[in-house]
């Protein structure tokens, strides 16, 4: 299935329902497509196979208790960027973390399952890292919009 | 929030549908050993109280050249929500948090064109009445990231569909 797959009118229908609903059943885009189940069925197995369509399921954060969201902003001194980076991925409680260009140098998100955790953790572990010179933290009060669902699939990241 | 608690059957049907997400119920309630219905009750359920969202990601999106950048934003806090809305709006803004520290907005941008992005920071959203200060920061690798975990804002219309 490795030859060029071009995305035809039906095939941008049933993606258009499977991003309403990607549990939709092949059944029920078909009725509403007025196509049969074996072809829905058939063009989704297609752009998969072709890595043209990824049906994917997401979960909250609060699914995984994780109710607190931190983001600190870390300025790097004495020792390379990357490094400082790869032992603040270590930490479980480290959600993510990039590399940015900038007044800082590395972008971090705590997902804590309480505040509790934040005083031990930012003391006693992050501020420990070799190379961190200085945290800022901000507190995320209201998520208003998270759209990462078609974020870059990074490497080193979880799925 | 009023969600209620997950049990262990809640965190295995997560578990599985995050490795396939059209994965039947029939096959799910087979290798949990629940019958159907819990879990079409359960998968509802989930998806009602915001934890659980399916969606589909196509090549379009999965483009090798996208980068990431934030913008910290101060902003007048009376009218901190308007203005969040108002950049939510934007297509390129991904994530938009109403934050407490030095800013109080956080946008996370997905981007391919570095001067669209510079647009979209220097002139709308540092146009915009009440935001007197920005930086922006652009990502240049992401060391550790899940895209798979989010924080679900817009719950899903469910109209009764299941996969079976």
């Amino acid at each position: 299935m490795n030859e060029t797959l071009s995305i035809d009118e039906i095939d941008r229908k049933i993606i258009g329902h499977l991003r309403r609903n990607g549990r939709s059943t092949n059944q029920q885009i078909a009725e509403s497509l007025d196509l049969t189940a074996a072809t829905v069925s058939g063009r989704i197995r297609r752009m998969e196979q072709s890595d043209k369509l990824n049906v994917v399921a997401v979960s909250d954060f609060a699914a995984h208790g994780m109710d607190v969201l931190i983001q600190i902003a870390v300025e790097v001194d004495g020792r390379a960027s990357s490094d400082v980076a790869e032992e603040l991925a270590a930490l479980p409680e480290v959600f993510a973390v990039f590399l940015v260009t900038g007044r800082h140098n590395i972008d971090v998100l705590l997902a804590l399952r309480e505040y509790g955790e934040l005083p031990e953790l930012m003391i006693d572990k992050l501020s420990k890292v070799r190379g961190v010179r200085t945290m800022r933290p901000s507190i995320v009060l209201d998520v208003i919009k998270y759209q990462f669902e078609s974020g870059p699939q990074v490497s080193g990241g979880g799925a | 929030m009023n969600k209620a608690p997950l049990d262990d059957l809640d965190r295995q049907l997560i578990d599985m549908l995050a490795q396939d997400a059209r994965v039947s119920n029939r096959k799910i309630a087979a290798d949990l050993g629940v019958n159907e219905g819990t879990v079409r009750g359960r998968i509802k359920r989930l998806q009602q109280d915001g934890l659980l969202a399916f969606t589909a990601i196509t090549s379009l999106d999965l483009d090798r050249d996208i980068r990431i950048a934030f913008i910290g934003i101060q902003a007048d806090i009376e009218n901190i929500r308007d203005v969040a809305r108002q950049i939510a709006a934007m297509p390129i803004a991904r994530a938009v948090m109403i934050v407490a520290g030095q800013f109080n907005i956080m946008v996370t941008c997905l981007f391919t064109d570095l001067g669209k992005f510079h647009h979209f920071a220097a002139d709308r959203i540092l146009a915009m009445p009440g935001v007197h200060h920005i930086e922006t920061s652009i990502a240049v690798s992401a060391v550790k990231y899940n895209s798979r975990i989010v924080r679900i804002t817009e719950k899903a219309a469910l109209d009764g569909e299941d996969a079976d």
